[in-house]
């Protein structure tokens, strides 16, 4: 089963220990510009929201690879080949969640790889605002035909959907 | 990864920014000066002692406001992100210091900077940019005058980037008001000792900085066992859930049980209102969700809504500090307008502790009708009067009116006025935060020997609150000391604990961790250090790196003319008993306790100079040479 990370923001507190032992783990340098995973932080409104990859079934990010070093491994996650990479930035402009991140070292895109499966950013959450789910996509049609007040919903409830682990994917 | 000449744990390098003549220099830290004095409040004293000396006005531009952190800041260490802010005080003219949270420390080394040191002055209004070791003064012309959250705003967009650490000055700092703060992108303030005046002096709205660097830990094997083991302990800890809930905020309801509240200015313990205006009513009412500093796994700030038929609005926090100052120690139980009255202080950049003293001691002049309303322009300073409140509030920030009068504190205001310096509480000039002494005498003492003046961070001998004989006897052999309306023990209690904040403050790890939960002894904090640094240290070592910062300061002070003298509490608290409440019939025994506490430090009871052994086993040669060619002490004994 493919896995995948789901944050709920309102629990979020914005400390970015996901950030420091998600770099500590994959780089043994403390660094939140080498994690894998970002919490993008507003303090006039209180916003904590971290982004991070939901290899999505869909990727844009594999198929803007010009080189074929994004792809999907056995287990159906996003890996990147980091030989094969020209460094070009296509996959990060591709994501939609913005959930790819150069690497201000060696210029490749920071991908979530769920550390082998026991992600450190979800056991090191102290509020529990990470957490593994297997990924599970519901797929929308056209929503216009149910109604203005079925579209203002839906459009709202997508984002209570996401944080109970299911990507909502519009036709 | 890390080059050979970088320390672990530290940035390596220290950064000095002249605005006279915009000059930039970087400076390599140095391992022995590292090993000496850790890093934060230890860097800046070590320092500031040689840089300013007396004689230095604290609005000039010879005065020098330095940032520091230490080894434990931008490491997955929890509770590990905290940024020391030093200068001479120009509220107090001697040691000005303040301590604070968020993320700028972590971002400042990550920038590649373990300290920042700003001299001279601009003529015109600049901020400074750190951008991974780039750094420029800007002009900022059109951010000077705004308020604090809006300057936020503007300079996050003129950068263009969310993620980059604000330090900045409000307009009550720009107008010259004595106690006003630098905040941290918004609602975190180093705001005692005037610091943002002294920020302001030099024409620096603001520094923004922002870094993709990194640090590395000595020892990776035991930094992870030492982090899994506090981990363990904070969340089994009794007051994780509630500092969880309510952070700080909680101390309110507490303080009333117990008789200790500054209700009315220090003539209430405890006031009938004290639910709703507590932290368990915000948790219930008004919060919405948790915020943390950087690292840190004890969430304990708070983002809250307000809504009433009259107006919403939503900020974060309020600590307790704050909360008591703008509802009991000013007789006003209606949270809303003490929310937004906080608001206003921190929108302003004023120091919330000072500024509540000074309205509350107006307001105690104005019911003994020692102060008219001529005097007070037209307000009518009652209890409780907030819209007299919101209105001098704006006033200080702006000079204006009454507000004139109280902007430089509560002795000069006296001093303007004529009258009231019998009831304006501070000592050395800092004004007292919101705590009657009388009940709590381990802090008592800490406001009187504090190196900052009256002030509870300095020692914050959060143990008393126990009550428990048994970890007294434990822990200093004398059962009193833990209680909090005991006498005897408070000497060796106080010491102790200042030399753990002066430790942890320099270490960069949060005082809730070392003091309040009491988390981290001497032993464990040798393990960090030589897990984050690799330096090999002992906890004696330990011990001596907290006492010898606290000496070193104490020493800047004593050559500003500090003496034992000065160590000294209002008389309020020394002669009139408490009148109700759980500590009714208390005053503080000060006298006793200070000479235990000189006995502990090794300093003279007369004088309270510290000794030349002390000063030498200490490493302070340096001082003793300074302090002999000053004739502080003798050239021989």
């Amino acid at each position: 089963m493919v896995g995948h990370i789901v944050v709920d923001p309102s629990k979020c507190t914005g400390c970015r220990y996901c950030e420091l032992w998600c770099s500590y783990t994959h780089e043994k340098v403390f660094s939140p510009s080498l994690s894998r995973i970002r919490v993008i932080k507003d303090d006039l409104i209180g916003m904590d929201y971290p982004i991070v990859c939901k290899h999505c079934s869909n990727a844009p990010c594999i198929q803007v690879c010009p080189t074929g070093a994004l792809y999907r491994d056995k287990n159906g996650l996003v890996k990147l080949l980091k030989e094969k990479c020209t460094k070009c930035g296509a996959c990060i402009e591709a994501c939609s969640y913005g959930a790819l991140f150069r690497n201000p070292v060696d210029l490749t895109p920071l991908i979530c790889d769920l550390c082998g499966g026991k992600p450190v950013c979800v056991s090191k959450c102290p509020t529990n605002a990470l957490s593994i789910y297997p990924l599970m996509e519901v797929h929308l049609g056209k929503s216009e035909h149910l109604g203005k007040q079925y579209t203002v919903a839906v459009e709202d409830y997508k984002s209570i959907l996401e944080r109970w682990g299911i990507l909502v994917k519009s036709e | 990864m890390l080059s050979q000449s970088r320390l672990y744990g530290y940035a390596g390098r220290i950064l000095r920014v002249n605005l006279t003549n915009r000059e930039i220099k970087i400076e390599r830290l140095d391992e022995k000066f590292a090993r000496m004095y850790i890093g934060g409040r230890g860097f800046n004293i070590a320092r500031l002692y040689y840089e300013v000396p007396p004689g230095v006005s604290p609005l000039s531009p010879e005065n020098k406001l330095m940032f520091a952190t230490g080894p434990v800041a931008g490491t997955g260490f929890p509770l590990g992100a905290r940024l020391n802010v030093s200068a001479k005080s120009p509220q107090t003219g001697i040691l000005g210091d303040s301590n604070v949270g968020g993320h700028f420390a972590a971002e400042m080394k990550y920038a590649g900077f373990d300290q920042v040191i700003i001299e001279g002055a601009s003529s015109t209004p600049v901020y400074i940019y750190i951008d991974d070791g780039n750094v420029e003064v800007r002009e900022a012309d059109e951010l000077w005058g705004m308020p604090i959250s809006r300057a936020y705003d503007a300079l996050r967009k003129e950068i263009g980037d969310p993620r980059v650490q604000i330090a900045i000055i409000g307009p009550a700092a720009e107008n010259m008001v004595k106690f006003s703060g630098i905040f941290f992108n918004r609602t975190r303030p180093a705001a005692r000792t005037g610091l943002g005046t002294v920020m302001a002096s030099k024409k620096l709205k603001a520094i923004a900085v922002r870094g993709e660097g990194y640090v590395e830990v000595a020892k990776p094997s035991l930094f992870e066992k030492l982090v899994e083991e506090v981990e363990l302990e904070v969340y089994t800890h009794e007051q994780y859930w509630p500092r969880r809930i309510m952070g700080t905020s909680r101390i309110l309801l507490a303080a009333n049980k117990i008789g200790i509240l500054p209700g009315n200015h220090f003539t209430e313990p405890i006031v009938p209102y004290a639910f709703d205006v507590s932290g368990e009513k915000l948790a219930l009412k008004y919060n919405v969700k948790n915020r943390a500093c950087f690292s840190c796994i004890v969430p304990c700030s708070r983002v809250f809504v307000v809504k009433n038929k009259n107006e919403a609005f939503m900020s974060e926090g309020p600590e307790y500090e704050a909360l008591a100052g703008m509802t009991v120690r000013i007789g006003n139980s209606d949270l809303d307008r003490a929310l937004k009255a906080i608001e206003l202080v921190n929108d302003l950049g004023l120091d919330a502790i000072t500024t509540s003293e000074v309205i509350s001691w107006a307001m105690e002049l104005y019911s003994k009708e020692l102060l008219s309303t001529e005097e007070t322009h037209g307000l009518k300073l009652e209890w409780g009067n907030m819209d007299a409140v919101l209105e001098l509030i704006v006033d200080i920030a702006y000079r204006r009116r009454f507000g004139g009068i109280l902007a430089d504190g509560v002795v000069e205001a006296a001093e303007k006025l004529g009258k009231g310096i019998e009831y304006g509480f501070h000592v050395k000039k800092l004004e007292m935060i919101q705590a009657d002494p009388r009940g709590l005498k381990g802090y008592g003492l800490g406001f009187a020997v504090s190196t900052r003046g009256a002030d509870h961070l300095r020692s914050e001998p959060f143990v008393e609150l126990s009550d428990d004989p048994e970890l007294g006897l434990k822990m200093f052999g004398e059962p009193e000391a833990t209680l909090r309306l005991g006498v005897r023990g408070k000497g060796k209690l106080v010491a102790y604990y200042e030399n753990i904040c002066a430790l942890v403050d320099s270490l960069g790890v949060c005082k809730n961790l070392a003091e309040n939960m009491n988390i981290l002894d001497y032993s464990k904090t040798a393990k960090l250090i030589e897990a984050v640094t690799g330096f090999e240290v002992t906890p004696v070592e330990v011990r001596m790196i907290g006492e010898r910062v606290v000496n070193l300061e104490r020493a800047y002070d004593i050559r500003e003319g500090v003496r034992r003298v000065h160590d000294t509490l209002p008389e309020r608290f020394i002669k009139e008993p408490l009148k109700k409440g759980p500590s009714a019939g208390h005053v503080i025994e000060l006298d006793e306790m200070l000479m235990e506490y000189y006995e502990v430090r090794g300093w003279n009871k007369q004088t309270g100079i510290p000794t030349r052994e002390k000063l030498l086993e200490l490493g302070l040669l340096d001082v003793v040479e300074d302090f002999v060619s000053r004739g502080i002490l003798p050239a021989c004994e």
